[in-house]
């Protein structure tokens, strides 16, 4: 067993947990745990709502004992800002009686708009905006060498047509490592 | 890459048909005919590899209860970077003694025949030659197994039928044979000969070296494998771990391993094998012996490996953790015998209005079709 960072990572489908994987273990995190939505129409923004408060009091209760890990998760905006479905989550801490996220948590929360597939078509070269809605790729692991290659040149100021949301995503991602 | 299966007159497989993707995982309920598929396919293997003779590999009992003509056919098809290949095989027991017999055995590539068998005649078409080549054949094996000298492209063939690795690993220790005769390039089904076939992998040092470079970072302290000599030709395997931080090595016969312990070794050993280019893999239960945290790492690097299409695999399992990871994806076909007549197969879609449960709580609750 090493001493890595390692993530549990909660996700609405495959394509987000293949993105979120390519993208960490290229920055040395392996994942500990990865709970992916099962299939279906509005399910995976649904279990990753359900699932997140749960898993926020479980690593905040395990983390003095595990300070390696870090909890990903990643829930497309869809129609919604960014900010909105941030709140609709931390609305799901507070239903459950858990405090905010705090700065220094290790929780990270990563929040695509439109979803995740605006990110990939970006990174393949498409210019893309945050409001239409960007083909599903079938193989999932197609955008894997991009992600790659974002993570590996994340210390790089970032293009100026980066979509906001990864523009973000990428702020949050430092905070947590 | 194995495009298409098609089986009939076996046991409950009657015209059943399967086009596999890059990693499938088959369900359903017990007696469904899913271990029945992984059956015939490592008995077509033997048979076309010549492991065994016809005889000993089919037998009048496997014929399809209720059905009148006495024959199985069976047919496979392979991608191959260099062209794809069909395979037909027609199995009768006509014989006053139910003995088998092969009715046709066919080898095409690309639509075009490459060796055929039927009723004792081999019509032989080489590459090189326009004239075709007939001759007797009445040896109780494949004429795939039995052509000689080797052509090219049943070479590419038979290497693919190699690299099919048909498994329902049990690393119960009785089971396993702990001194090995000698190298053995394939798998058993229980994979009681592991010890012969990691002889045979290990005379790759690149494969023992990132072999256990996998196995250390998945069983604690351990250090290396190494084959001890048992006799003039027999070995056994060894294995070395730390304790004591590092600071003192024990060495532990295979066999004194635990169950769990040997099946983490046999998986990430067959991780491995599927690394090295154009495997397939049909695992049984592949779960079996694992603690918990064990499962998910092994999947998720198999469907890594799988979706890049640097293997194939098919599974079988009844476990939550294989059923709701792998179901993210399209990848699972549900097996069935409605009023235990023959296996009906589909592919398993999750409907809009079934979200919300994962998919293992559905099928538990027997409302995934519903």
């Amino acid at each position: 067993m090493t001493d890595r960072t390692r993530a549990v990572i909660l996700c609405e489908d495959r394509q987000q947990e293949v993105f979120a994987r390519a993208f960490l273990e290229e920055c040395g995190i392996t994942p500990l745990r990865v709970l992916i939505g099962a299939p279906g129409k509005g399910a995976g923004e649904q279990y990753v709502r359900k699932n997140y408060p749960q898993n926020v009091q479980t690593f905040r209760s395990k983390f003095p004992a595990q300070p390696n890990t870090c909890l990903v998760v990643l829930t497309d905006s869809d129609a919604l800002k960014t900010i909105q479905r941030l709140n609709i989550l931390e609305k799901e801490l507070k239903m459950n009686g858990l405090p905010k996220r705090r700065p220094a948590e290790r929780i990270g929360i990563f929040i695509p708009k439109r979803n995740i597939e605006t990110w990939i078509h970006f990174l393949m070269g498409e210019t893309v905006n945050e409001e239409d809605e960007y083909q599903k790729y079938k193989n999932e692991g197609k955008c894997k060498p991009f992600v790659e290659d974002l993570a590996r040149n994340r210390r790089n100021p970032l293009p100026d047509d980066v979509p906001p949301s990864m523009r973000a995503a990428c702020d949050e991602l430092d905070r947590i490592l | 890459m194995l495009k298409r299966i098609f089986i009939s007159g076996y046991k409950c497989l009657v015209n059943f048909e399967l086009s596999p993707g890059n990693i499938n995982l088959l369900l359903g309920p017990n007696g469904g005919g899913k271990s029945t598929l992984l059956e015939v396919l490592r008995m077509i293997q033997a048979y076309i590899l010549g492991l065994d003779d016809i005889k000993k590999l089919f037998d009048y009992a496997t014929l399809t209860r209720g059905q009148n003509i006495p024959i199985q056919n069976f047919e496979l098809e392979f991608a191959h970077p260099n062209g794809d290949f069909k395979y037909e095989l027609e199995v009768d027991y006509y014989d006053p003694e139910h003995k088998p017999h092969v009715q046709f055995e066919r080898l095409s590539s690309n639509g075009k025949l490459i060796i055929q068998c039927q009723e004792n005649q081999v019509l032989f078409s080489p590459e090189q030659l326009t004239a075709e080549i007939r001759y007797p054949f009445t040896l109780p094996y494949s004429i795939i197994s039995a052509y000689q000298p080797e052509t090219e492209s049943l070479g590419q063939f038979k290497e693919l039928i190699t690299h099919l690795l048909v498994v329902h690993p049990n690393p119960i220790a009785s089971l396993m044979i702990t001194e090995s005769p000698k190298e053995e390039r394939i798998p058993s089904r229980n994979m009681e000969n592991f010890i012969s076939w990691y002889r045979f992998l290990s005379q790759d040092q690149g494969f023992v070296h990132e072999v256990t470079l996998l196995l250390q970072e998945v069983l604690p302290g351990f250090k290396y494998f190494k084959f001890a000599e048992f006799g003039e030709k027999h070995r056994v395997l060894k294995a070395y771990f730390s304790v004591d931080n590092g600071h003192t090595t024990y060495e532990y016969s295979f066999n004194e391993l635990s169950d769990g312990q040997r099946m983490l070794i046999f998986l990430y050993t067959l991780l491995q094998v599927l690394k090295s280019g154009r495997y397939m893999v049909c695992l049984d239960e592949p779960e079996n012996f694992l603690a918990l945290p064990e499962i998910q790492p092994w999947l998720i690097e198999l469907f890594d490996l799988c979706s890049q299409g640097d293997a194939q695999a098919v599974l079988i399992s009844h476990h939550p953790e294989l059923i709701n990871y792998l179901l993210a994806s399209p990848v699972g076909y549900w097996f069935e015998r409605p009023s235990n007549l023959h296996t009906r197969v589909k592919a398993i879609t999750i409907r809009p209005e079934d979200g919300g449960l994962p998919v293992s709580e559905l099928i538990a609750r027997g409302w995934l079709h519903d």
